[in-house]
C-alpha cells in the first residue's frame, strides 16, 4: 500500500487467481487502495507458478515467486482462508461489511454458491461494488465455459488474423490478454467509484476476456461485415514499405524499419550510401516499393545484416529514419532510455530473503500526482493476524480457534508438494 | 444509466492510434469528447486502408471508424496563432486533453502544461508517445510495429523460434498504451476531486510493450534466461492452431483434473492419446507430429460450435480461433448483446464492440454517435457553443485555420 495513495481507504476483497485479475487489482494497490488476497490453501497454483531464482524452488517456495511481486501480491495484504468451510464464509461476510469492493474471477455460479453472488452482498453493504472477470460473462450460452489467455486471442478474433506472410494463422500471444483483460478491470473498479462518489450507490460489474478481446480488433469487426478480409502479414504493411524485420549481425538478432513515404525512403537510401539496387526505379515510389516489396526487403535484409541491431538503429533514428531494434528481455534490463526514464524498479521482497533484490517492469504512465511504488510483497497468509483481529473485530482466542480448525493457515498444508 | 464520465469534457489532439483509443474509452464512458484534426487532412488514420466498401475516402477507414467512436469533430490549426487562441479557449472548459506531439512540441507552440495549467488548472493533461516525453529515445519516431521490437513484444512472445521475430495483428500495443493511459486518467480525476489541482501524465508505448503484454524482464532477471518465441510451436495440446470442419480450435490441457491425455482421449474417442510417451508436457512436445496426427483428424470431423458446446459441458477448456466474421456473429455476443449499432452517414449502420464488461446489467458502452466526419462538429462546437459568429467562421475557414 503506497503511502497515501489516492486510493487510500478504499478497501478491495479479491478472490483471485491466476493472472488477469490480479493483474487488474494491483493498479488498485499501487493507487493505494487496501488491497485484500483471498488465498485459499487448496488452489496455490500462483504461488507455484515461479518464476523461481534460477528456475529453482526453495524451501519457503509459496513466498518465493517473482510473479507475486509482479501482480500477485503487490503492494496487497494476504488472508489465506478457506471461504468453503462455515467460519471462513463468516468472517468473509464480516469483512464485505468493512469493504468497498470485491472481486472474483471464479466462473459464475461459484460466488452464488458461496453466498457471494452481488445480491447477498450488497444487502450486507449496499455501498458494495462487485466485479467478476470471466472468460465469456455470467449470461449467454458459453457462460460456463474456462479459458486461458490465448483461448481468448483466439475466440476475439486476433489469432486468426496473426502469422507470418502466406503462412496459418498463429497464437498472438501467450499471456496478452490476461494483461488486457487486467488493465480493463482497472478501468471498470475506477469508473465504478467514481460513479458512487456521485449516486453513493455500489454496483455489478460484469467483465469478459472476450469482449474484452474483441474490443481490442474492432477494425477487424468492421471490414467483417462489409465482406472484406485481412491477408496475415507477418511485420508487413497495408501499404508501408519497408516495414518489416530484418537480420541484424549475432545470432538471433533483428531490426525493424519502417518507410512511410518517398521522403522518408531517400533518407534511408542516403543512409546506406546509395547502392546501386536501392536506386532502382522499381523502388522510387509508395506505390511501387509495396509492389515490389518482397525483393526490397530481401536486398534491404543483406544490408542489414553487416550491422550490429542497436547500433544501427539508433543511426538510423538519429538521421529521422523509423527503427528501433528486437529487444531481448536482456538488453531491455540494461537500456539506457529505461534507466534514464528510472522505468525499471528494483524490490527485495522481505518475505523471501533469499531471493535478494530483483529488477522489475515498472508501471508504463507517469503521473506526479499519483506516484506509484512497490513497497510490500504479502507472503502467505501474512496478514491474517491483523485482518481477523483489527478488521474483523476477532478476539486473540476465536482467531487461534479458526487456525486450529483448519479455517487459516500461515503455510501451505504439509502434504503440499514442492513446485 | 446515464454514461459515468457524461459530466467531463476531452479534448484529442493526437496523430496515433493510441492517443485515438485512449480518448473513445473516455468517449465510450459519456464523456463530451472533441477530436480536434488539422483542417483538410485530417487525422492520418482516416486515410489508412482498409477501407470500408473498399472506397478509400476520409470517412470509411475502418481504423478511423472503429477507435473514434463517440466523439465530436473539429477542425483547428494549432499551428497557427488564432487556432492556437481557439484551442486555449476550449482548454478552459475541459477536464481531459490527451496528446501525441513529439515531445517538445507543445512547449514551441505555446501550448505546454504549464500554460495549459495557467488556462485551467484543474486540466488533465494526458500525453502518449511512443518512447514518453524523456530519455535519449524521446525523439525517435515509432509505430506499433518499433514499439512491439523495442518493447521485446517482438522477440519473445508470437512467432515460431526457427523463424524470424513476428507479432500480433492490429496495433495491439497502441491499444495497450492506451489502456494505460484511461488507467492513469481515472486516477488523476480521483486526485482531481481530493485536490482541485490537474496533472500532466506521460504515458510510453514502448514501456506499455514492456510491461503489459508479457511480463519479460522478471523472467529473465529471476533465471537468465531470456524469454524467446516459439511457445507454440510443437505444442499440440497448449497452443497450435488445428482445423475443424468449419475453422480452427486451439486445445488446453486445463480443466482435466491434471489427466490431461486420459480426458481428451475419452472426448475425442482416441485411446491412443493415452500412450504413456504423451503422458507428460516434454513428452507431447517430442512425439507432436505422431501426436498431432492423432488429434487432428478427429477434431477435424467437428464443427466450431458443437465442439464449443460439447467441450463446456465436460469442463474442458478450448479456445476457438475464430475469424472476425465468427466472432461478429457469435451466439455468445449475440446474447448478451454486446455489439452496439452505430450509423454513420458514409457508410450506414455497422455493429461496433462494447467496451468489454456490463455494468448492473447495462452495456457499459455509449451509443451516442459513430465517428465524426472532418469539422462535422465546427459550427455546433464554434458557433452555437463558444459563441464565435458565422462571418468569424467563415474567415477562419478562409484563413484555414478551421
Amino acid at each position: 500500500m503506497a503511502e497515501k495513495g489516492v486510493l487510500d481507504g478504499v478497501r478491495v476483497l479479491t478472490l483471485e487467481q491466476v493472472h488477469a485479475l490480479p493483474w487488474g487489482t494491483g493498479f488498485l494497490a499501487d493507487l493505494g487502495a487496501d488491497v485484500i488476497r483471498v488465498e485459499s490453501p487448496d488452489h496455490l497454483q500462483d504461488r507455484k507458478a515461479g518464476p523461481f531464482p534460477n528456475g529453482k524452488a526453495g524451501e519457503e517456495w509459496w513466498n518465493q515467486a517473482g510473479n507475486l511481486v509482479y501482480y500477485g501480491t503487490r503492494n496487497k495484504r494476504s488472508l489465506c482462508m478457506d471461504v468453503t468451510h462455515p467460519s471462513g464464509n463468516e468472517v468473509f461476510l464480516k469483512l464485505v461489511e468493512k469493504a468497498d469492493i470485491v472481486t472474483d474471477n471464479f466462473r459464475p455460479g461459484t460466488m452464488r454458491r458461496f453466498g457471494f453472488d452481488h445480491d447477498s452482498l450488497s444487502a450486507i453493504n449496499p455501498r458494495i461494488i462487485t466485479l467478476s472477470s470471466t472468460a465469456y460473462g455470467y449470461t449467454g450460452p458459453w457462460r460456463r465455459a474456462g479459458s486461458r489467455a490465448r483461448t481468448v486471442d483466439a475466440a476475439c478474433g486476433l489469432s486468426y488474423l496473426t502469422g507470418y506472410e502466406g503462412g496459418p494463422s498463429m497464437r498472438a500471444s501467450n499471456n496478452y490478454m490476461d494483461h488486457s483483460v487486467g488493465n480493463n478491470v482497472a478501468y471498470a473498479l475506477l469508473l465504478a467509484l467514481y460513479q458512487r462518489k456521485k449516486t453513493g450507490k455500489g454496483m455489478r460489474v460484469d467483465l469478459t476476456m472476450l469482449e474484452t478481446g474483441v474490443s481490442a480488433v474492432g477494425p477487424a469487426i468492421l471490414e467483417a461485415q462489409r465482406g472484406i478480409t485481412r491477408d496475415r502479414l507477418g511485420c508487413a504493411h497495408w501499404w508501408k514499405a519497408p516495414h518489416n524485420v530484418y537480420p541484424a549481425r549475432g545470432d538471433d538478432r533483428w531490426i525493424v524499419i519502417v518507410v512511410s513515404s518517398d521522403e522518408e525512403w531517400q533518407k534511408l537510401k542516403t543512409a546506406m550510401g546509395s547502392p546501386e539496387w536501392a536506386c532502382d526505379s522499381r523502388f522510387d515510389t509508395v506505390l511501387s516499393r509495396w509492389q515490389n516489396r518482397h525483393e526490397l526487403d530481401e536486398l534491404l535484409a543483406v544490408w542489414t545484416a553487416r550491422y550490429d541491431d542497436l547500433a544501427l538503429a539508433a543511426d538510423l533514428q538519429e538521421q529521422g529514419i523509423t527503427a528501433g531494434a528486437c529487444m531481448t528481455a536482456r538488453d531491455l534490463v540494461n537500456d539506457p532510455h529505461l534507466k534514464d526514464r528510472d522505468y525499471l524498479w528494483e524490490f527485495a521482497n522481505t518475505q523471501a530473503p533469499e531471493v535478494g533484490p530483483r529488477i522489475f517492469a515498472g508501471r508504463p504512465f507517469r503521473d506526479s500526482g499519483n506516484p506509484m511504488s512497490l513497497s510490500k510483497v504479502a507472503g502467505l497468509g501474512q496478514d491474517n493476524g491483523a485482518l481477523l483481529g483489527e478488521l474483523a473485530g476477532l478476539p486473540q482466542s476465536d482467531i487461534d480457534g479458526l487456525e486450529a480448525d483448519g479455517v487459516i493457515f500461515g503455510e501451505p498444508r504439509p502434504e503440499e508438494p514442492r513446485p | 444509466m446515464p454514461g459515468i464520465l457524461s459530466e467531463l469534457r476531452v479534448l484529442e489532439l493526437t496523430h496515433r492510434p493510441s492517443g485515438a483509443f485512449c480518448a473513445k474509452l473516455l468517449a465510450d464512458q459519456g464523456a463530451d469528447t472533441i477530436k480536434v484534426e488539422p483542417p483538410g487532412w485530417g487525422d492520418q488514420s482516416r486515410h489508412e486502408p482498409p477501407f470500408i466498401d473498399d472506397e478509400p475516402h476520409p470517412d470509411r477507414s475502418s481504423t478511423f471508424l472503429a477507435f473514434n467512436t463517440n466523439k465530436r469533430g473539429i477542425t483547428l490549426d494549432v499551428e497557427q496563432q488564432s487556432g492556437r487562441d481557439l484551442f486555449l479557449r476550449l482548454v478552459q472548459s475541459a477536464d481531459i486533453i490527451i496528446e501525441s506531439c513529439p515531445p517538445g512540441r507543445l512547449a514551441e507552440l505555446g501550448l505546454d502544461y504549464k500554460t495549459l495549467a495557467e488556462a485551467n488548472p484543474r486540466v488533465i493533461l494526458v500525453s502518449i508517445t511512443y518512447f514518453g516525453q524523456d530519455g535519449p529515445y524521446a525523439n525517435y519516431q515509432g509505430d506499433d510495429l518499433v514499439a512491439q521490437a523495442m518493447g521485446g513484444y517482438l522477440y519473445a512472445v508470437t512467432g515460431s523460434a526457427a523463424k524470424p521475430p513476428m507479432g500480433t495483428a492490429l496495433q495491439q500495443m497502441e491499444i495497450t498504451a492506451a489502456r494505460n493511459g484511461a488507467v492513469a486518467v481515472m486516477a488523476a480525476l480521483l486526485r482531481r476531486d481530493q485536490t482541485e489541482q490537474g496533472t500532466h501524465i506521460d504515458v510510453s508505448t514502448m514501456e506499455a510493450a514492456v510491461s503489459t503484454p508479457s511480463g519479460l524482464i522478471h523472467p529473465y532477471t529471476y533465471t537468465g534466461r531470456n524469454p524467446h518465441r516459439g511457445g507454440s510451436d510443437g505444442n499440440v495440446m497448449d497452443g497450435m492452431h488445428l482445423p475443424t470442419l468449419d475453422g480452427e480450435v486451439t486445445l488446453t490441457t486445463a480443466g482435466t483434473g491434471g489427466r490431461p491425455m486420459q480426458a481428451w482421449a475419452e472426448f475425442l474417442d482416441e485411446p491412443g492419446l493415452t500412450d504413456p510417451k504423451f503422458a507428460s508436457r516434454s513428452g507431447r512436445m517430442e512425439h507432436w507430429e505422431e501426436l498431432h496426427s492423432l488429434v487432428a483428424p478427429r477434431l477435424a470431423q467437428w464443427t466450431n460450435l458443437d465442439l464449443m458446446r460439447e467441450t463446456m459441458a465436460r469442463g474442458l477448456v478450448i479456445g476457438l480461433v475464430q475469424t472476425p466474421t465468427q466472432v461478429e456473429e457469435s451466439p455468445q455476443l449475440e446474447e448478451r448483446g454486446f455489439f452496439v449499432e452505430l450509423d454513420h452517414p458514409e457508410t450506414g449502420p455497422m455493429r461496433y464492440p462494447g467496451s468489454g464488461f456490463f455494468m448492473d446489467g447495462e452495456n457499459a458502452m455509449a451509443a451516442a454517435r459513430p465517428a465524426p466526419r472532418l469539422g462535422e462538429h465546427n459550427v455546433e462546437i464554434f458557433n452555437e457553443e463558444m459563441g464565435i459568429s458565422l462571418r468569424e467562421l467563415g474567415l477562419l475557414r478562409a484563413a484555414r485555420v478551421i
